[in-house]
């Protein structure tokens, strides 16, 4: 089957409104960075830009994940938990880097597959389901730790997430190689045709014969891996495992994933509108900081950007 | 209608979380001589009042077929606005309790008014206005603040016989929204909207004005809950609702109401708040670490979905 004859005429006018919307975030992104240049011209240093990115590199992780599983229809609340827990049981098991990445990525996936099980066997709300994989998590990590996580963060582990090949951080680079992978994955394969079928319409993908909950099920594992990896670059850049690591992920995952162009009602999403999201919410962090305003504003910031972005689009995309 | 009534009333749920209070209850007794005494359970009551009123308001928004995640948000700002007003100055007492109630509800209406007009998911709605409430919660104060009178942290902590008044306080509470869920028209209508908006709207329910009441109303018991919190600690703290927004929501779903709205009710909830606080009370007595405790109500929660959700899904 080939994407024309599932999406037909309109597949032009999606690709336009995507288009569209990419703009308005890159415009409302320079918009912002003038203002604050003008304020304040530490903000355009190497330094601080580099900053900016390596904060953006694991959010990003997650906001893919994220962005897949909302296409789906679904959410995933367990995002900052699943981070944690991979962090604090793979570093804790091993101190190689090539184990601690291996272990990571099946445990994200193994959690993955135990929310999507919930989701799709059981019926279970995603919300709940992995609202409930969350709060388990949280005890299975705090009871393996004691409350005080240990293990050693061998140098590799840490070149990974603050290292860089030919001034280029490694951690970009991974997150580069992530982000083209699933933008592929869901513009040009049969696989991410049917996830945003499936979330535009379920009886439409199970009449087409897409084994429609293994597809759901396969969003909650991508979502569990990357996860899983953006715990360990959170930790490689932060150099310490907290048993809080990524706390609030989920909450600014799911904000970027919406400003960047995810429907919740689903079958909507792209990778490029969701990096540049998180890139946006990233800077207006970083430029509370660099202003020198009260955090306290950063949270007034944000929220009202959640609801005014989510305001925006479903104008748009009403009917 | 009378399905919709017939719903709101007892069912096996009902006895499938009575079974559990009673089992809860057995272990408590079994694991300590000191579970089963008056004093025991008159604490028990005192750590359950504020989830139980939450838990209410969420309830309502939930049967509505909305959600509310606001109260992380709200009930600091409202503490951190109660106890600032009122001070331990009894004369402004009242002027605090008015000001904060009418705050409530107006925080609530802005979430109903932004999902209902604007036409955005509650989820993002309440989860921005949540943000944006801690921030000015924080902006206020960074510590915790103000004060109460002293006469109503005695009432607060006051107890008729061996019940705290806060257990009436809540009952009657219960009692009031049951009746306006079951017997009025306005509560028809929000199991009406909760189980199909659109046949709601179609035989000519007033979705909008009720949702933006419903999420009005939620607001409201959440400053409820404030007044209620600052009588309890003596102070407003920004930090005050940290986490309530989840955990406002295990009680309305263990309780047997489904979270797409439309079927179940407050007496479920009020069940379930007394199952999970006797379960922290007896998990605590036999020395079980929070850690643990963390597991157990993540696995209540898939436990109940799994066996509620299971019999509607196809």
């Amino acid at each position: 089957m080939t994407m024309s004859a599932l999406f037909g005429k309109n597949s032009g006018t999606v690709r336009a409104q995507q288009n569209r919307e990419l703009l308005m975030l890159t415009g409302f992104l320079i918009v912002i960075w003038a203002i604050t240049t003008a304020l304040s011209p530490r903000f355009l240093s190497p330094a601080n830009l580099s900053d900016i990115l390596l904060q953006a590199a694991p959010l990003g992780f997650v906001v893919i994940g994220q962005m897949i599983v909302i296409i789906v229809r679904g959410l995933d609340l367990s995002v900052a938990s699943i981070m944690a827990t991979v962090a604090v049981l793979s570093i804790g098991l091993n101190d190689n880097t090539g184990v601690i990445f291996a272990v990571g990525i099946l445990l994200g996936a193994l959690i993955g597959a135990i929310n999507g099980y919930l989701v799709a066997y059981r019926g279970v709300t995603p919300f709940l389901a992995t609202l409930a994989t969350m709060i388990v998590l949280q005890g299975v990590r705090f009871a393996y730790t004691g409350g005080a996580p240990g293990g050693t963060l061998p140098d590799a582990f840490r070149w990974l997430a603050t290292g860089n090949i030919y001034g280029i951080p490694v951690a970009l680079i991974l997150l580069g190689v992530v982000a083209v992978a699933a933008h592929w994955l869901l513009e040009y394969t049969v696989y991410g045709r049917r996830l945003k079928l499936y979330g535009d319409n379920p009886d439409a993908a199970y009449m087409t014969g897409a084994p429609t909950r293994l597809l759901v099920v396969s969003a909650f594992m991508i979502s569990g891996i990357l996860a899983g990896l953006a715990g360990l670059v959170l930790v490689g850049y932060v150099g310490i495992v907290d048993n809080w690591t990524g706390r609030g992920y989920e909450l600014d995952s799911i904000a970027a994933a919406v400003i960047g162009g995810a429907a919740l009602s689903g079958g909507k999403g792209s990778v490029p509108g969701v990096l540049l999201a998180t890139l946006v919410l990233v800077s207006l962090f970083n430029i509370v900081v660099i202003l020198g305003l009260s955090i306290e504003l950063q949270l007034v910031i944000k929220g009202s950007l959640i609801v005014l972005a989510a305001a925006v689009y479903m104008r748009r995309s009403r009917r | 209608m009378d399905d919709v009534i017939r719903m709101t009333r007892a069912q096996p749920v009902h006895l499938v979380v009575l079974a559990l209070i009673g089992l809860v209850v057995l272990v408590g007794m079994y694991s300590s001589d000191r579970f089963a005494t008056p004093l025991n359970f008159a604490n028990v009551q005192d750590q359950m009042v504020a989830l139980a009123l939450v838990a209410l308001a969420q309830t309502i928004v939930i049967l509505s077929g909305g959600i509310d995640l606001s109260y992380a948000g709200a009930l600091g700002l409202l503490t951190v606005v109660f106890a600032s007003i009122a001070g331990e100055d009894p004369s402004t007492f009242a002027a605090a309790v008015v000001a904060v109630l009418a705050l409530g509800a107006f925080i609530g209406a802005i979430n109903g008014g932004i999902v209902t007009f604007v036409g955005i998911h509650p989820l993002i709605v309440t989860l921005g206005t949540s943000t944006i409430l801690s921030g000015l919660a924080l902006l206020i104060t960074r510590q915790p603040t103000g004060s109460v009178p002293l006469f109503f942290e005695d009432l607060v902590y006051g107890r008729f016989g061996m019940v705290p008044y806060g257990t009436i306080f809540t009952l009657v509470l219960y009692l009031l929204a049951g009746f306006l869920l079951w017997k009025t028209r306005f509560g028809l209508r929000v199991y009406a909207i909760g189980d199909n908006e659109q046949a709601a709207s179609i035989s000519g329910v007033p979705v909008k004005s009720t949702k933006l009441i419903v999420y009005a109303l939620s607001g409201f018991l959440a400053a409820i809950t404030a007044i209620y919190i600052c009588g309890r600690f003596g102070v407003g703290d920004p930090r005050a609702g940290v986490g309530f927004d989840l955990k406002s929501i295990t009680p309305v779903i263990v309780g047997g109401t489904l979270l797409a709205g439309g079927r179940g009710g407050v007496l479920g909830t009020l069940l379930a708040v007394i199952v999970l606080a006797l379960l922290a009370n007896v998990l605590n007595f036999m020395n079980v670490s929070s850690f643990y405790q963390w597991i157990a109500e993540g696995l209540i929660i898939i436990a109940a979905v799994s066996i509620f959700v299971g019999r509607k899904s196809k």
